[in-house]
């Protein structure tokens, strides 16, 4: 068996204010999975995420991301380790303010001069680099609309040329589609789909909808209050493990 | 000694006496209030019939206060002049059309006679002649008057006098008269562009100065304990600032600097730093946390999540609250004067200590006005950026 991209041992995360998000969760990601993470509202799906690039600090545990450990990381090594990990959010975290082409631009932050950047200097082949993104996800006639008068599946594409700068070895999506309509859903996730098939790029990516996850998840884990309650292929999500996911009362609900 | 033996009801207790002793307590609270009113009144001396008995008093001020001196008359005159050498050859005279001055020698000495004649002037005006030594320093010779031809005639004595040159000059006055900006006027309004450069160079100084302290003092930029340390210290001495008057400060600095402009630069600019320091660090506080995860997401460092992820949010904030800091600041240079702060402040606080409420009226019209379009302008400015 090769290397995991990513293993997280015995991770937990306990919040200042008492609030235990993870419990003791491990588990691995083989390069080129497409993994779905579900679970309630509150299950620690988003802390979970962000420890991996540790915009959450981990209580206890061990992540490694290709072989090395995220949680020893300096300042310096954590920087180097976040620009390969691309990160696309439910509320799609654009800088309304600015055009389209910069937002994507700020995805190659961690790798160009930072005396450049801070003078919104950009070299030209990264302009290029960033035009190419947004011709990827369709979006190329908006380079220079500024973010905020795009519809909400048009800003997650940017969201996603953004992350595609980094040339990520992994992306995380946190509900990237959470905030859409389904029709939008699929065609963001198709997005994602793509660049997991095409350029191998591992995705880990929390949904709410189980048909979600069984169209795109090549393995899905679900979490229930901070532990991992199923780890396998999303199709083997049947009613029982359902309701031991969502608790007894749930029902679900589809989404086209 | 007696043990009640059977207490009552907890819930009971707790509650019967609370209503008496809620209502008592606002009874109490009550009459401390009225205490306090009534002693405010005393200690105060206010006085309401002095409103009305001392109205003869504030009459004159209000008078003047409508006729602020902008304008003043002065007569229309007609000059003329004509050198003379006190050693050697006479200058060459250049002759002129109007009125005009023609001596008996223009080669003189100190005390010599000389025959003054002068012609194309108004007739039968009064006017006076005048030597002006090679310094220009002018003295009065004589007065005079021309007859029903415009002309005139009289003899002089060459006054002792410094240099080898001098001039005699003429000056008649006409019956018609004509209006220029009064001396006041002039005075308030030299006085007003240092006032309006002076808000200008305040407000820029807490700018300044502002900018780079806001960051460090916003809690949500702060990260660790280095961070949180910071955080606490620039908050710290911005309160302290902040709750400094700037007139104390202008006070301080016209000791430190000396009274001018300059202190009441220094006065504004730090007053300015603080209040924005804390308005700036408020407005980062409030910015949309999720770019600022994204944009640290990808690998950038503290320099650049500011300059992608803060800044951007922030501008149209910053530029609304340093206008409003340029607004209060104006106000503010035109009083910071009365303690040695310089500007209109200083002129007007003279013209108060004189009695010179005509002058003091130019100053507060001057004053009213500036603000006035200053208001308006920075009202055009926020409309425009929001």
């Amino acid at each position: 068996m090769p290397e995991p991209i990513l293993r997280v041992e015995r991770l937990t995360k306990i919040y200042p204010g008492g609030v235990q998000a993870l419990r003791d969760v491990s588990f691995e990601v083989q390069r080129g999975e497409f993994l779905v993470i579900v679970g309630l509202s509150g299950s620690g799906k988003s802390t979970l995420l962000r420890c991996i690039n540790r915009l959450v600090e981990p209580t206890s545990g061990r992540i490694y991301v290709d072989g090395v450990d995220v949680t020893a990381l300096d300042p310096e090594g954590l920087r180097r380790l976040r620009r390969e990990i691309g990160m696309i959010f439910q509320q799609f975290n654009l800088v309304k303010r600015l055009d389209v082409l910069t937002n994507v631009l700020c995805g190659r932050l961690g790798y160009v001069p930072p005396v450049w950047s801070l003078v919104n200097y950009w070299p030209p082949e990264v302009r290029h680099r960033a035009l190419q993104s947004l011709e990827r996800v369709g979006i190329r006639d908006k380079a220079y609309v500024r973010a905020d008068q795009l519809s909400g599946g048009q800003q997650q594409r940017v969201g996603i040329a953004r992350a595609l700068m980094q040339e990520p070895k992994i992306i995380l999506a946190d509900e990237p589609v959470a905030s859409l309509d389904p029709a939008t859903s699929h065609s963001v996730l198709r997005y994602v789909e793509e660049l997991n098939r095409k350029e191998g790029i591992t995705v880990l990516c929390s949904l709410h909808f189980l048909s979600l996850a069984r169209r795109y998840g090549t393995r899905a884990i679900a979490l229930r209050e901070g532990r991992i309650v199923f780890d396998g292929h999303p199709a083997e999500i049947d009613e029982r493990r359902f309701r031991e996911i969502y608790g007894e009362d749930a029902v679900e609900v589809e989404i086209a | 000694m007696a043990v009640e033996p059977h207490a009552r009801p907890v819930a009971q207790r707790a509650w019967e006496p609370a209503l008496g002793w809620r209502s008592c307590q606002r009874l109490l609270l009550l009459a401390i209030t009225a205490l306090a009113f009534v002693y405010g009144w005393r200690v105060t001396r206010i006085d309401l019939g002095e409103l009305v008995t001392k109205v003869g008093l504030i009459r004159p001020l209000v008078r003047d206060l409508v006729r602020p001196e902008i304008l003043e008359r002065v007569p229309v005159t007609q000059t003329a002049a004509a050198s003379v050498s006190l050693s050697g050859p006479p200058p060459e005279e250049v002759p002129s059309a109007g009125p005009r001055l023609r001596l008996s020698t223009r080669a003189v000495r100190m005390g010599q006679r000389v025959q003054v004649v002068g012609e194309g002037f108004g007739p039968d005006r009064p006017g006076e002649l005048l030597w002006e030594d090679q310094s220009g320093a002018q003295a009065k010779l004589t007065d005079l008057r021309t007859d029903p031809q415009g002309r005139f005639s009289l003899w002089i004595r060459i006054p002792d006098t410094i240099g080898t040159t001098g001039r005699i000059l003429v000056r008649v006055y006409l019956p018609q008269t004509t209006w220029r900006p009064s001396e006041t006027l002039r005075l308030v309004a030299e006085r007003m562009v240092e006032t309006v450069f002076l808000a200008l160079m305040g407000t820029a100084m807490g700018v300044a100065f502002a900018l780079p302290l806001s960051f460090l003092g916003a809690r949500n930029l702060a990260h660790g304990p280095v961070g949180a340390t910071v955080y606490f210290a620039t908050r710290t001495v911005l309160n302290i600032l902040r709750s400094i008057e700037p007139l104390i400060l202008a006070t301080v600095f016209a000791v430190w600097v000396g009274i001018g402009p300059f202190a009441g630069v220094l006065a504004l600019g730090v007053h300015s730093l603080a209040s924005l320091g804390k308005l700036y660090s408020e407005a980062i506080e409030s910015i949309d946390p999720g770019p600022i995860e994204a944009i640290t997401a990808t690998g950038a460092s503290w320099l650049q999540v500011v300059r992608y992820a803060v800044i951007p949010q922030i501008v149209p904030q910053f530029i609304a609250f340093t206008i409003y800091r340029w607004d209060i600041n104006v106000r503010m240079s035109t009083v910071i004067g009365f303690v040695g702060g310089g500007g209109i402040g200083f002129l007007l606080q003279q013209y108060i200590n004189l009695l010179l409420w005509q002058r003091v009226a130019t100053a507060v019209w001057a004053i009213t006005l500036v603000v006035a379009a200053m208001d308006y302008l920075s009202a055009r400015v926020r409309e425009k950026i929001t």
